[in-house]
């Protein structure tokens, strides 16, 4: 068994899986069924003054029969005092002493406010503290969650009033809702936050219902944007935590959120840098329980690998990350379609016919049977008839010899040189 | 003509120009693809070609890159 | 096709027993299988299937929940697409066609087929219109799949419409020959209103040949489409067949669509002669309506016999037994002109015969007789010969001489369609080509009408 066990930034978990700030957390009972189920760590639900939330508040988007491709949210911070959140995270530290609890924060924007939730928590016993900059809806129109976490000076000053509190660990977490998050994650390290953590959720409505035409979810037929997650999202923060990771100046480990449902997209996040995950949406579709396989998967995939500890997979595909400029523009790879695996639905035939570069022939073969074949020399190797094949190893995309290496970026060197 | 051939085409041009002892000394990229000026160093002829498929333009680049390294 | 969940017979309820034994997809279900279809380009479901649905179509309007769509989709190619949804032998066709039996397991055409001719039905739509008139009359003798393809198709290139037929209501097989439990009657009335809607006029109790002659028909209308189907089961030309409780299948199985259920065949044992489509309905008649011990006496093997794989499951899982290489001699009757047994001798199989089945010979002495109460003859059907000799018709047989693609028979004006055509070693007599043949009728004649049109 490799060990799986991790420190982000001074905060040690028996594994990398923690459960994000949200339901899942909510209350000391959850945290304790999660952790008897073997989640590392949680970030507790966000505390803060407690708040009133409404009636209807999720939505999920379901894709060609597919349940909760995506989820949504409109619910706020915590609706519970302080000191009942703080009791039940001594009692379930009590009880779990090795694994990690995160007391995710958020107040308004003054420094008395954050020094006093700061010294609050700790006192209760947290393995360290998140700061919740990213809510998008609700928090946000009051000035808190991203409506902070937007502007690069409000993060910087709001971590750096943590820090000048805090004994524990800092993360803080990042709102998506924005261009270029290595600019608030930098705004974060440069306020001394010792780790930085990502996605948040996504501005996004989800949907009109065709015969009320009320916004879902939607509340006595009012609606407001929520906070989109869920798998539709880890593209997204996949590349964030990624961006992050390959920027020199975001010196800080990162923990990756948003979208993770098994041990394999785990695996991906780590792979681009981050030194944890965590996880809500896969958990609320399927219970605690899920953690079992990731688990187990992560340690079958490590063992195969022949790799020790989780933690030397941290940022291995790192390097492989860059900018469309340093790619090759020469690489050249082709499709071939396996005629012995193809069952003829010539899905990759109207794909590239209709959208691509028309090289997918449809022949018909001596004996009348009917057959796939790929013009390889008008391919131009985009994938798509490859994405939409239905069989597994019906079509492959192969190599083929190009010439020497050339970037975008060597090419253009080398041409304006010449002006 | 496919596009394929299209680049075959260009590409038997620039290697014609390259056989007779041309070299790429400039090219302009504009909107309707690249002008390649060739330079032949003993007679001192300048021809241009008008390069507009994407593998062509590759191609003479990466000519180009080689020519200036070595 | 048929897939049966829960088998179970009921000896007390009846009615029960003849209840459509599917109870088709759940919209979780048909939203689960509609996700599945590969949307096929250029799919082989459409060329599999006889009328040429556009299957890949009205399966992805599934998913979208576009119900109607879906409906229209598959009934404006298929006049009688809610019956085939329940009939076809789908494995033979579209779904056996799927490229999805080269990887997983292929779609559940005919379910997803059903679940969305059942939201038309459930939702009382109305799905096409007639076109504007065009002057032009047309009679259909039958109101068969064949006879209300051809009258649909007609009405809406806007010909008047009359449908001629004998029973007390259309719909043909649909109606009356198949059983209930695989398709109900109500279905096949949904598509007779449906084609009724076009302003086709239906005369039931009508028979062509005896309520209306054939020269009054030809003089009084443009066109005559003849689908009229077969007749009865022919006779076993053995001893003993006028005894009481012998009965012809199409006519037994018709009794079990018309009202109330006979309660005579109770604990009875039952012998059906025959391994069609029509045997097998026959004999799972036979045990829904309480018989203790079914029967199918075949002259042939299981290799010859015509009835689909499915049917033969359903008949197995209904707990008929089959008796191969078994022909009836003679039934044998008792005091009282009631059937008691009957005399069956074993066959054994020779070469094959023109026919390329292979043709079986009394095995000599093998005589033996089984304890029987009723015999249901179910071994094909005979022709309409007067009513074709009456239009004065080309014919084989007593199968219709037409040509293969117009569908026109020896008198230009006369077009037939359906199982009239059907002949020995020409395919199945199915309800899906019955329709196929019927539309494709109606386009030669609007041809031809168009064409006549311009001319004058
Ligand atoms: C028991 C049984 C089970 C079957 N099961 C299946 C199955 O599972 N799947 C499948 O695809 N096919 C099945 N078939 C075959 C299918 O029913 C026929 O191929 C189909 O019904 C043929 O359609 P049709 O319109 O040509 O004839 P029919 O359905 O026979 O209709 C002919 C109509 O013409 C009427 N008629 C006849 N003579 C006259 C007249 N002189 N004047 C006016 N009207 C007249 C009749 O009353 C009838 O309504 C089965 C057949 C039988 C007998
Ligand atoms: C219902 C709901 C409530 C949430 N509440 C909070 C919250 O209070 N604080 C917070 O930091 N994030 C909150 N989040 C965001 C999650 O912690 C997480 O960042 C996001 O859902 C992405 O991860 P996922 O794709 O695994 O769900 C909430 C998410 C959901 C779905
Ligand atoms: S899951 Fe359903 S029942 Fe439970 S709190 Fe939410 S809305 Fe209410």
């Amino acid at each position: 068994m490799a060990d799986l066990s991790i420190n982000l930034a001074g905060i040690k978990s028996p594994n990398p899986f923690w459960l994000a700030s949200a339901p899942p957390t909510n209350s000391g009972y959850q945290v304790q069924r999660a952790f008897e189920a073997g989640w590392g760590g949680a970030v507790w639900k966000t505390l803060g003054d407690p708040i009133l939330n409404v009636s209807s508040r999720f939505a999920a988007i379901n894709f060609n029969g597919q349940r909760v491709a995506g989820f949504n949210n409109i619910e706020l911070i915590t609706d519970r005092p302080l000191d009942v959140n703080l009791k039940e995270i001594y009692e379930t530290k009590k009880r779990f002493p090795n694994h990690a609890i995160i007391a995710s924060l958020m107040v308004e924007p003054k420094q008395e406010k954050w020094h006093e939730i700061v010294k609050r928590v700790e006192d209760v016993g947290v393995d360290g503290l998140e700061l919740n900059f990213g809510c998008p809806h609700g928090m946000a129109e009051r000035g808190m969650g991203s409506a902070s976490g937007q502007v690069p000076s409000l993060v910087e000053k709001q971590t750096y009033w943590v820090k000048e509190a805090a004994k524990t660990p800092v993360i803080v977490k990042l709102t998506p809702n924005i261009t270029d998050i290595t600019v608030t994650a930098e705004a974060a390290v440069n306020g001394g936050a010792d780790a930085i953590s990502m996605i948040n959720t996504i501005n996004s409505l989800m949907g009109v219902d065709l015969d009320t035409w009320n916004t879902i979810p939607h509340v006595a037929g009012k609606g407001a944007h929520g906070g989109y997650c869920g798998p539709a999202v880890k593209p997204i923060a996949l590349n964030m935590v990624a961006e992050c990771a390959r920027n020199p100046r975001i010196s800080v480990p990162i923990s990756g959120i948003g979208g993770i449902s098994n041990w394999q997209d785990a695996v991906e996040f780590i792979l681009m840098g981050a030194a944890g995950v965590q996880v809500c949406t896969a958990a609320m579709h399927h219970g605690f329980r899920i953690v079992e396989d990731m688990i187990e998967g992560l340690d079958h995939y490590l063992d195969s690998k022949n790799i020790s500890a989780v933690s030397e997979l941290i940022g291995k595909s790192v390097p492989r990350y860059s900018d469309w400029g340093n790619l090759d523009l020469h690489y050249n790879i082709t499709a071939q379609i396996n005629t012995d695996v193809c069952i003829n639905c010539n899905k990759c035939h109207i794909a590239c016919e209709d959208t691509s570069h028309q090289c997918i022939d449809m022949i018909k073969g001596d004996n009348g049977r009917s057959y796939l074949k790929v013009r390889e020399e008008d391919c131009v190797g985009c994938n798509l008839c490859a994405i939409v094949c239905p069989v597994e190893g019906a079509i492959t995309m192969v190599e083929q010899t190009s010439m020497q290496p050339m970037t975008w970026n060597e090419r253009q060197a080398a041409l304006n040189s010449s002006k | 003509m496919s596009e394929h051939e299209q680049y075959l085409a260009e590409k038997e041009k620039i290697d014609q120009l390259l056989s007779e002892g041309y070299n790429i000394y400039h090219a302009v990229e504009n909107l309707d693809g690249a002008f390649v000026e060739f330079f032949h160093l003993k007679s001192g002829t300048k021809k241009t070609l008008h390069i507009r498929t994407a593998n062509a333009r590759k191609y003479f680049s990466s000519i180009f890159i080689q020519q200036k390294s070595s | 096709m048929v897939t049966i969940k829960t088998q179970r017979i009921s000896i007390t309820d009846l009615e029960r027993n003849f209840e459509e034994a599917d109870r088709g997809f759940t919209n979780q279900e048909a939203l689960e299988e509609s996700n599945r279809c590969l949307f096929c380009y250029d799919a082989p479901c459409i060329k599999a299937c006889p009328t040429g649905i556009d299957i890949p179509s009205f399966i992805k309007k599934i998913a979208s929940g576009n119900l109607l769509g879906s409906a229209k989709t598959i009934m404006s190619s298929n006049p009688v697409g809610a019956s085939c949804a329940r009939v076809c032998p789908t494995e033979e066709l579209c779904e056996g066609s799927c490229v999805l039996n080269h990887s997983t397991s292929p779609i559940q055409i005919g379910k997803l087929q059903r679940y969305a001719t059942d939201w038309a039905i459930k939702n009382e739509q109305t799905l096409f219109k007639a076109g504007t008139p065009n002057g032009k009359t047309a009679a259909v003798i039958g109101g068969g799949p064949a006879g209300l393809s051809a009258a649909r198709e007609l009405a809406r290139f806007g010909f008047r419409v009359t449908i001629y037929e004998a029973a007390e209501k259309a719909g043909g097989l649909n109606t009356y020959g198949i059983v209930s439990f695989r398709l109900p009657q109500s279905i096949s009335f949904w598509e007779v209103e449906q084609v009724q809607k076009l302003n086709v006029r239906i005369l039931t109790n009508t028979m062509a040949g005896r309520d209306v002659s054939a020269e009054e028909l030809l003089h009084s209308y443009d066109y005559i489409v003849l689908a009229a189907g077969m007749a009865h089961v022919p006779d076993l030309r053995i001893e003993g067949e006028e005894l009481k409780g012998v009965y012809d299948a199409i006519e037994f199985v018709k009794a079990t669509k018309s009202g109330k259920l006979s309660r005579d065949f109770a604990g009875k044992r039952v012998a059906v002669i025959g391994a069609g489509n029509t045997a097998i309905d026959g004999a799972t008649c036979s045990v829904r309506l309480g018989a203790e011990n079914v029967k199918i006496l075949y002259r042939r093997s299981v290799e010859e016999m015509t009835a689909y794989d499915f049917e033969y499951e359903f008949a197995k899982q209904d707990g008929v037994e089959f008796r191969w290489l078994t022909a009836p001699k003679r039934i044998i009757g008792d005091a009282e002109g009631q059937v008691a047994g009957i005399e069956c001798v074993q066959m054994a199989l020779g070469d094959p015969g023109e026919d390329g089945r292979r043709s079986p010979a009394e095995v000599e002495g093998s005589e033996f007789t089984l304890p029987v109460d009723a015999v249901i003859k179910a071994i094909g059907q005979t022709r309409h010969l007067p009513l074709i000799e009456a239009f004065g018709l080309q014919h084989e047989y007593g199968v219709v001489t037409a040509d293969k693609e117009t569908f026109q028979t020896s008198n230009p004006k006369i077009f037939a369609c359906g199982d009239i055509l059907f002949g020995k070693g020409k395919g199945d007599a199915m309800v899906v080509t019955a329709a196929q043949q019927g539309k494709l009728a109606a386009y030669a004649i609007h041809k031809q009408a168009q064409t006549a049109g311009t001319a004058k």
